[in-house]
């Protein structure tokens, strides 16, 4: 890009910025959409699952539904609650949105699609994530309202706990891959499902459990959710928050849910990978990977309409009792087994395959499942045939 | 240097607009940080003077004043008081045999709608939205049945002196056993995606005990008393109307998960509850006879002077109607004795000590239903 | 420590136990009615358009109140048995005439089985939407089945005046007023004329005497 502009005849310097500018503009809108889409889509999907139809009236089957939410919160009054500290409660907000936004940097959209593949990606991208807390903290605490502020603090001690497992979970991949870079880490999985980071062994797949409960807790999702609790602190730490600021706050949280389906799928789920026969065709690495987050999310979104909340002393010892035992297991396992196997190639690939196997098994158990129920909610109610006495 | 910070308790205002103290019920919280050191429930700001009201209205003109008692089972409210003007009258022997049956039918109908609407509501207070909307799902089939029946889906008026107002429409018995079977199931599967689920049991499981001696020095009524192990059911033990024919049982508490009386236990009660109600319907349904629905009322009813207290079981425990008659055409002092009042007062005691979500566990597991806490 | 590992494996199972059956539903029929689009006014016309399974209203259903005039015998027994006093009944003697339907059969009263007799013509029935409780009380009081609920539910008024449904127009109450005011003319002159003859004949009678 510098060089097209620099041919228009600006000076190095001017293009560089330029290029910059529009680059950034590109990637902030990029997710302003994603984050507004995902908002109808965890409605629509919800819906569903509460055998309902969900938002279909704007737009067609309410595509455009989160534009008009959108333009509503724009165009709500901004309040600032008395005695609320004004300049936190104004500034809190966009520590969300860049601890968000700020993971764009890093993010693998497909193979050779990133934006600076630094050679420290995956902390980089731990470390950004932890600004949320800070704008949670802040909106909590400037919002001088009680509940708020309590759920400011559950918010604090949780997303603090859970970087630790979610960090120790993510020292697995970085064992196997032997390395910090997101593309690094994509390139060394293959796009076979066995070949992927999840599969790998055992400890893998456990540090994947681990890091997928630890980011659901992080990025404030169901069965975590108490920050926002609302049967419990009204709406948490944005309860004062209304218009823009609110839409922000709203933004990041979604925007938030892409981020750890993004990660997730690049750390353990084979990235954007294709086989040998198509490499090069980059469109088609960046839909793999869409496809995957997408898997993922509607994995999250999923939980979220299924389970119900933890308790504030539960998930302290979810996270210091459970998970992070795990995850030290996770890790020392797996340095144990690399130094066992790393002779023998093979026998990891077979072990790669059976954990394939057994998820493919969960799977079908999990079909019949689902059967049965389709069954049991099938069985007619109000029929033609019980309207004679 | 010593410690200059000097700590507090945090006062804090849950309700009347908080979203787990459904409807319009207040506590205020001297918290220890997120622990609850004591909580005050505030009580009142749904009342809307019922009992005073009926000192203006007729006898019968207060029938659809007992459907707002409580909105979320009318049809139990509406079965109390006519029983009790029945009684007050000594007319009880007189009422045709199928509308007793027919009254049987629709309360114990709205008894499961009432445990649906307490079960989910717990359950979305637990943040689990699904099961709600879910059990509502349900719930709008019970609605559909008694509309069809009387006309109105929540303030049904269809219980009146003497009978019932108009017999059961000729579908309405084949689609009620259609719907007891597919709900049958359809309940079971809704267990299975919250009330056994793990996070949800450890919520509720030893939470809020209510030890069985507590629970009666409180007067707790109802689902709550039999949360505590404590075998009282009006229907059992004072049967009225035909309940003494038909065979079902009392389902009490046994600290399924954890300790007798906890929060688990009162939820698992209504859970099994429901499923009694269903047996009991279905039996109705067989046993249901041929005939007139409603005895010979005069328009204008004066019962004789004297006072009747009557108690039936409704899915909030033991409701009572007293009623104070100096043979006029309105009663001259009525008081309506609810369980969710005695609910309420037993909050102070079990919420000390816990967290704030666990505060609305209780509520959730106490059924409170603020129309009829405050009448 | 047995605890401690059945912990995290009733987790796992009830919670996929819990997913098994949130994506069942996904696949099933959707319950919700899209209001205006269906027509909910019956079971027949709801499942036109309508693929879940609830019900349309009932025949019975407990709408706004409607009010057959030429069946009403202003008897004000639905304004006395309404609980909130949202019926406000006015009337005047008339002409006495038997009810009939339209085809010509005569209308029992619900109660007597006797003929309905129309004694009476009502010059203001009002019935207040607002305050209605819809708790059909009136409909079962009346004897001739005059006031009853319709399927009618939608009742968006700008003002809470014209809430108040207003059954008699005022033509119609002058017209009634005029005939009862005849009507009372006539029986004035009846009567005048009857206590004329009277006095004819008495002073006939003391003539005759004399």
């Amino acid at each position: 890009m510098d060089a097209t502009l620099i041919s228009i005849g600006l000076d190095p310097l001017t293009a560089k910025i330029t290029s910059m500018v529009i680059i950034s503009v590109i990637v902030l809108l990029a997710f302003v959409t994603i984050g507004g889409i995902l908002t109808l889509v965890e409605r629509r999907i919800s819906g569903f699952m509460q055998s309902r139809l969900g938002p279909n009236r704007v737009g067609p089957q309410g595509a455009l539904q989160w534009v008009a939410d959108g333009v509503k919160l724009i165009l709500k009054e901004d309040l600032i609650p008395e005695g609320a500290d004004r300049k936190l409660f104004r500034i809190a907000p966009y520590f969300c949105l860049v601890g968000i936004f700020g993971t764009m940097v890093v993010f693998p959209w497909g193979k050779g699609v990133i934006v600076a593949d630094l050679n420290v990606g995956l902390f980089y991208f731990i470390s950004i994530t932890a600004l949320v807390v800070f704008g949670v903290l802040m909106a909590g605490w400037s919002s001088n309202n009680k509940w708020s502020l309590l759920g400011g603090m559950r918010a604090a001690a949780q997303i603090v706990s859970y970087e630790i497992p979610v960090g120790m979970s993510l020292l697995v991949p970085i064992l196997i891959s032997g390395t910090l870079s997101m593309g690094g880490i994509m390139a060394s999985q293959g796009w076979l499902p066995w070949e992927w980071m999840v599969f790998k062994s055992p400890f893998a797949v456990l540090s994947f459990i681990i890091f997928f409960i630890g980011s659901l807790a992080e990025a404030n999702r169901t069965p975590f959710d108490l920050p926002e609790a609302e049967s419990e602190l009204v709406s948490g730490y944005c309860t004062e928050y209304s218009g823009f600021r609110y839409a922000v706050f709203f933004l990041s949280e979604w925007a938030n849910l892409f981020v750890l389906g993004g990660l997730t799928t690049s750390v353990f789920l084979g990235g954007g990978n294709l086989p040998g026969a198509l490499e090069g065709f980059t469109i088609l690495s960046v839909l793999v990977y869409l496809a995957k987050v997408a898997v993922v999310i509607f994995v999250v979104i999923w939980l979220r309409w299924t389970l119900p909340r933890f308790r504030i002393d539960q998930l302290m010892s979810l996270s210091w009792k459970y998970l992070l035992p795990g995850a030290f297991i996770a890790f020392l396992g797996q340095a144990a087994y690399m130094l066992l196997t790393q002779h023998t190639p093979i026998v990891q690939s077979i072990i790669a395959v059976l954990m394939f196997l057994v998820f493919v098994f969960v799977l079908i158990r999990f079909g019949l499942k689902v059967r049965v129920s389709i069954n049991e909610q099938r069985i007619p109610v109000n029929s033609p045939a019980s309207n004679v006495s | 240097m010593t410690s200059a910070l000097k700590t507090e308790y945090l006062t804090i205002n849950m309700g009347p607009q908080h979203p787990s103290t459904h409807g319009v019920i207040r506590f205020i919280l001297k918290t220890d940080g997120e622990i609850i050191y004591e909580c005050d429930p505030d009580v009142g700001y749904l009342h809307r003077g019922i009992e005073k009201i009926a000192e203006s209205v007729t006898w019968q003109g207060f029938v659809p004043y007992t459907d707002r008692v409580d909105y979320v089972c009318a049809m139990n409210s509406n079965l109390s008081y006519c029983m009790a003007v029945e009684k007050l009258m000594g007319m009880e022997t007189e009422i045709p045999k199928r509308a007793e049956y027919i009254r049987v039918i629709v309360s114990e109908l709205n008894r499961i709608s009432s445990h649906a609407v307490a079960i989910g509501a717990a359950d979305m207070d637990m943040g689990a939205f699904t099961p709600f909307v879910h059990f509502l799902r349900e719930r709008e089939h019970i609605n559909d049945l008694l509309e069809m029946a009387c006309g109105a889906r929540l303030t049904y008026n269809y219980i009146c002196i003497g009978g019932v107002h108009n017999d059961l429409p000729p579908a309405f018995l084949s689609k009620t056993a259609e719907f007891l079977d597919h709900f049958e199931i359809v309940v079971e599967q809704i267990n299975r995606l919250i009330s056994y689920n793990q996070i949800f049991i450890k919520r509720f499981a030893n939470v809020a005990v209510v030890p069985p001696k507590m629970a009666i020095d409180y007067n707790l009524v109802g689902p709550n008393l039999r949360g505590s192990g404590i075998k009282f059911d009006v229907r059992k033990d004072k049967p009225y109307s035909v309940y003494s024919d038909l065979d079902f049982d009392i389902p009490i508490g046994s600290g399924r998960a954890g300790t007798l009386g906890d929060c688990y236990d009162r939820y698992m009660v209504r859970v099994e509850e429901i499923r009694e109600s269903i047996k009991i319907i279905r039996q109705c349904l067989k046993q249901i006879p041929a005939g007139e629905t409603k005895a010979i009322v005069k328009s204008t009813i004066k019962p004789p002077k004297g006072h009747v207290y009557f108690r039936t079981e409704t899915p909030r425990g033991d409701t009572g109607y007293f009623l104070y008659s100096d043979g006029k055409t309105s009663p001259t002092r009525l008081k309506i004795r609810t369980g969710s009042f005695t609910g309420m007062s037993i909050i102070p005691e079990i919420a000390r000590g816990v967290f704030i979500a666990d505060l609305v566990a209780i509520i959730g597991s106490l059924d409170i239903v603020a129309p009829e806490l405050d009448r | 420590m047995g605890a401690y590992f059945q912990n995290i494996k009733d987790g796992f199972t009830t919670a996929f136990e819990g997913m098994s059956i949130s994506f069942a539903t996904m696949f099933v029929r959707k319950e919700t009615v899209q209001y205006p689009e269906v027509d909910i006014s019956s079971n027949a016309t709801i499942a036109e358009k309508y693929k879940g399974s609830l019900m349309g209203m009932p025949e019975n259903y407990r709408g706004i109140l409607d009010v057959d005039l030429s069946l009403c015998t202003a008897c004000q027994i639905c304004q006395k048995a309404c609980p909130i006093d949202c019926i406000v009944i006015d009337n005047i003697k008339c002409d006495k005439t038997k009810l009939s339907d339209g085809d010509g059969s005569p209308v029992l009263n619900r109660f007597t089985q006797k003929e309905a007799l129309k004694t009476r013509t009502v010059t203001r029935f009002d019935i207040n939407a607002a305050k209605c409780m819809y708790c059909g009380l009136c409909e079962k009081a009346c004897p001739t089945s005059a006031i009853r609920h319709t399927n009618q539910f939608e009742m968006n008024r700008e003002s809470q005046e014209e809430l108040i449904l207003r059954f008699v127009s005022d033509d119609v109450k002058a017209t009634a007023e005029k005939r009862a005011s005849e009507i009372e003319a006539e029986a004035a002159a009846k009567k005048a004329a009857k206590a004329k003859k009277a006095q004819e004949e008495k002073a006939k009678e003391k003539g005759a005497e004399e």
